[in-house]
């Protein structure tokens, strides 16, 4: 499947050359995924899906454009890309437009990525009813349980990519995923709703489906009585599960188009100690079975572990070809893959115990951040921390502040990073940390 | 949790194009440059768009009926969005995106079998039909039908020269121009990138009624967004117009409303300030301020969740929800907008729908499932991102009529308390009510007047609580024009909203302390 795949992005490279343009990259995908819903015991939804599609980057006498099609037919494919040279040739000459240096190619990884189970094309559909009744029912029918759901969703994914200048390359990727999710009927009107999900690369890292479904439970049940906490600058404790959403917020503005669009509160921190030194973070491309993982980035550029902050010290941006040239920085990469995080030595209960007063987060609800300047305001789900203890369930509760001067004040990390996730983040400590709410 | 890996068609990062030549699908066809094709019947109404006569959707049919199916129907899709960008004074980044497919669903019951192919052909549909048909075994016996007519449409949007005709020589000049008006506009701009998209959307939906309905989308959008210095600060901001528009809709006027509000409203956050943290007032500044009805009660009445009874409002139809003056609307045929749709993705032609009307909850929103479920007429509200995916209640444009009072008796009446101006996003909890927006822009209110900017607030509410806290509405209705996109259940379908000034008496405003 990959090799008629990377055939394909190569006789799509020939084709543009003839065409007119000077340089081509090519990428061919395709993917099949297969996902099964049911509620309150009966199967409601099952989807089936084949997607295809070429993506073509070209450059054609100092010009740069993108095209995509699903539409692979050959003699559509010609007048697809006889267009496309012509829309390239009526753009402006940007010195910065060129292909991605073939020096980036070398040194690809030789680490077994593993991201490929091939038991998971063949999951059958009773298994797939199995999966999903062993989470009904263990919600459908329990005290105060509106509507129960579980899903089982399977996926393939297949890319190849070619470049005129000597770029090849694919991979293959499965992901097998399970969850459930329920809706509870809570006295005064309110319906509180929780899901548990778990996956992975391979069939193996599925969690155990009476274990996600009881955890969806307590995790509604945790919601009732829930009420609006109390206007104050106290502890925030965060939950590994919400704890990836705040760092992707500090770490949102890295990337080379916001640097050089002086959109990024980043700009001119390199080499200084900028949030707390307990924060190391490294981009690693090359985690085996990771769900970000890949041997090389869209660029060509083979993967390697990238420092993003160590010791409070911002090491890198995330830079790509065209903003590396405006810049005059060397490319890293384009795009952030999955995101370590040094651990600290504590489970998010020790961390607790520890604090007279705070808030414990378990989840966001909306809000945003400014990467121009780090400002932020969120809201927030979760409890409050009373005497080392998890207490009350709070709700329709803020959160405000700057995400630099946020993390300056981060004081400890757990040991628990939440394992669903390309990013391995864990229980984050902040202290001083204005919450809006009664 | 991780979905299917899906690709999004009406993306902002998409491109244009030198529509040069036709798109491929119309190759075969004996009209290509048919540019009215909604209101005139060809003679072969299926084969015209999609190469597709009435005997393959016969066939396609019956498969899909074969185990008994209550309904079935079947989308073909086909997308051209082209996109170009302007960074630094250049435009050297463009775009193309071609998508196309048929999406094949068998409804029995509550239960939805669903199968797509990017594929046309006759083998590939029946091969999805079967996939979609085995999600169950029903008792319906009737026969599937063998002749299908095109059904007719109102024309809200209808394009004098459709965006596949529109060469990307004609769009260039208009990013031109709005960069040097907004570069002319304040000194302290140092960046400005201008992006501009289009798509030209046909659909096609057969079902087992035997009724064929055709409809050809436009949309388009240009955005301006600006970084500029002070002081050595930097702020960033952008502004967009977006709708069901033509070229000829970015007239000089338009261009100079997106260039001003882009660089104004980054101006403003130099002298910004965030407000006090707590419960407070606050006042809904007319336009965007929609994104309130959105999140507060819009998702809450899509019928689904009423449906399966997961929602705040699943028992409060009849109910008295807001004071009398109050009246939400969700609409799909305001003309031009982005929200509007002539039919929606079930074929059934869109209306306006009173949600709430003089304070009482009167209508969710339904697709085919729900209307059936609830015996009412559905609202055409059946919605669906592309091809790739199963149909539901979705918003349009979501707004709230004027009321009896003025802005300037709002602001007058609140003590302490913030405007709401201008936002970037929202969410709500469908079953619990509460809901979120963010406010980019805004102003604090002292002493019933305003006194001075202030930014990047989150506000948090509940929807039932917050409706029956709308305590003033004034009389000066206003419709966004900005690109706004809903997801729900990983989908994205574009929307509009609106809003005259409004008192909201209570809300929790992200602020600081102290």
């Amino acid at each position: 499947m990959a090799s008629s795949l990377l055939d394909s992005a190569k006789a799509a490279i020939d084709l543009a050359k003839k065409l007119g343009a000077n340089d081509v990259w090519a990428n061919a995908s395709r993917s099949n995924g297969v996902s099964f819903e049911m509620r309150n015991g009966v199967l409601e939804r099952v989807e089936d899906s084949t997607s295809r599609g070429l993506s073509i980057r070209l450059w054609v006498d100092g010009r740069y454009s993108v095209h995509n099609t699903n539409d692979l037919r050959p003699a559509t494919l010609e007048n697809f890309i006889k267009e496309a040279v012509a829309i390239t040739r009526s753009l402006q000459k940007d010195p910065f437009r060129v292909i991605p240096d073939s020096s980036l190619f070398q040194g690809r990884s030789t680490i077994q990525l593993d991201l490929v189970d091939s038991s998971i094309a063949s999951v059958s559909r009773e298994e797939r009813i199995e999966l999903l009744k062993k989470m009904n029912d263990r919600i459908q029918g329990q005290d105060k349980v509106l509507s129960a759901t579980a899903s089982v969703s399977t996926s393939q994914d297949q890319s190849a990519a070619a470049s005129s200048n000597g770029f090849s390359g694919s991979f293959e990727s499965t992901s097998m995923w399970i969850g459930a999710g329920v809706v509870l009927d809570e006295e005064g009107g309110k319906r509180p709703e929780e899901g548990y999900f778990g996956g992975g690369r391979h069939r193996s890292e599925l969690p155990d489906p009476e274990h996600a479904a009881e955890m969806t439970l307590k995790l509604a049940r945790n919601r009732l009585g829930s009420s609006k906490g109390p206007t104050r600058k106290t502890t925030m404790v965060v939950h590994p599960r919400a704890a990836g959403s705040i760092v992707g917020r500090l770490l949102s503005s890295l990337d080379g188009g916001a640097l050089q669009q002086k959109r990024s509160f980043w700009a001119d921190k390199v080499g200084k100690e900028s949030v707390s030194p307990l924060l190391t973070i490294i981009d690693d491309p090359l985690v085996v079975r990771g769900l970000a993982s890949r041997p090389f980035d869209s660029e060509g550029i083979s993967s390697k572990p990238l420092p993003i902050i160590e010791a409070g010290v911002l090491k890198n941006f995330y830079i790509d070809t065209y903003y590396g040239k405006k810049l005059g920085m060397a490319p890293t990469t384009g795009s952030p893959s999955n995101r370590i995080l040094a651990l600290g030595t504590k489970n998010m209960e020790e961390l607790i115990r520890d604090i007279d007063q705070g808030i414990l987060v378990t989840s966001w609800l909306g809000g945003n951040s400014d990467g121009a300047t780090g400002d932020f305001s969120l809201g927030v789900r979760g409890h409050l921390i009373e005497d080392g203890a998890i207490g009350a369930p709070v709700s329709e509760m803020n959160v405000t502040g700057n995400l630099l001067a946020m993390f300056s004040d981060l004081r400890a990390l757990g040991n628990d990073p939440w394992r669903y996730s390309p990013s391995k983040v864990p229980t984050l400590v902040f202290e001083n940390v204005s919450f809006s709410g009664v | 949790m991780s979905r299917l890996t899906r690709r999004n068609v009406l993306g902002v990062g998409l491109t244009g194009a030198a529509a040069l030549t036709l798109p491929a699908f119309l190759a075969n066809s004996g009209n290509p440059a048919h540019a009215s094709l909604l209101d005139d019947a060809p003679e072969d109404p299926f084969r015209d768009w999609f190469g597709i006569d009435e005997s393959t959707i016969a066939r396609v049919m019956a498969e899909l009926m074969s185990g008994g199916a209550d309904f079935a129907d079947v989308y073909f899709q086909h997308t051209r969005s082209n996109s170009v960008r302007m960074e630094d004074g250049l435009i050297s980044s463009a775009s193309t995106n071609i998508d196309q497919g048929v999406g094949l669903r068998v409804v029995i019951g509550d239960q939805v079998g669903y199968a797509f192919t990017e594929d046309l052909t006759l083998d590939s549909m029946l091969g999805a039909a079967r996939t979609a048909a085995a999600i169950a075994k029903g008792s319906n016996k009737s026969p599937s039908p063998q002749r299908f007519a095109l059904g007719k449409t109102p024309s809200f949007y209808q394009a004098t020269v459709p965006w596949d005709q529109v060469g990307i020589d004609a769009k260039l000049p208009l990013l031109f121009r709005v960069e040097s008006i907004t570069r002319e506009m304040d000194p302290a701009i140092k960046k400005i990138g201008v992006s501009w998209s289009d798509s030209d959307e046909r659909v096609m939906i057969a079902d087992s009624t035997g009724r064929v309905v055709r409809d050809r989308r436009p949309m388009s959008r240009l955005g301006v967004m600006v970084t500029a210095e002070k002081g050595g600060k930097l702020q960033a901001h952008s502004s967009n117009l977006a709708g069901r528009r033509e070229l000829g809709a970015y007239d000089e006027n338009k261009l100079r409303q997106v260039a001003k509000e882009a660089v104004d409203r980054t101006m403003l956050l130099f002298d910004a300030k965030r407000p006090p943290a707590g419960e407070m007032a606050v006042v809904l500044a007319a336009g965007a301020s929609g994104i309130l009805l959105h999140e507060a009660i819009g998702h809450g009445m899509e019928a689904d969740f009423n449906r399966k009874g997961t929602s705040i409002y699943s028992n409060m139809l009849g109910k008295e929800v807001a004071p009398k003056f109050v009246n939400i609307i969700d609409d799909g045929t305001q003309p031009f907008e982005r929200g509007a749709l002539n039919v929606d993705d079930e074929g059934n032609v869109t209306e306006k729908t009173y949600m709430v009307k003089d304070g009482v909850l009167t209508s969710y929103l339904h697709d085919k499932i729900s209307a059936k479920h609830y015996g009412v007429k559905p609202t055409g509200s059946g919605r669906r991102e592309s091809f790739r995916h199963v149909v539901m209640p979705r918003m349009r444009s979501t707004y709230m009529e004027s009321g009896p009072h003025t802005p300037e008796e709002i602001i007058e009446s609140v003590k302490n308390g913030i405007v709401a101006e201008t936002f970037t996003n929202g969410q709500v909890q469908i079953g619990a009510g509460d809901f979120t927006f963010y406010i980019k822009n805004g102003w604090l209110i002292e002493d019933g007047k305003i006194t001075a900017p202030i930014k990047d607030v989150n506000i948090i509410g509940n929807g039932p609580e917050a409706l029956r806290n709308v305590t003033m509405v004034a009389n000066d209705y206003k419709l966004d024009t900005g690109g706004w996109t809903c997801g729900k259940d990983g989908q994205s379908v574009p929307v509009s909203q609106g809003m005259p000034t409004v008192l909201v008496s209570k809300m929790t405003v992200g602020g600081v302390n102290g």
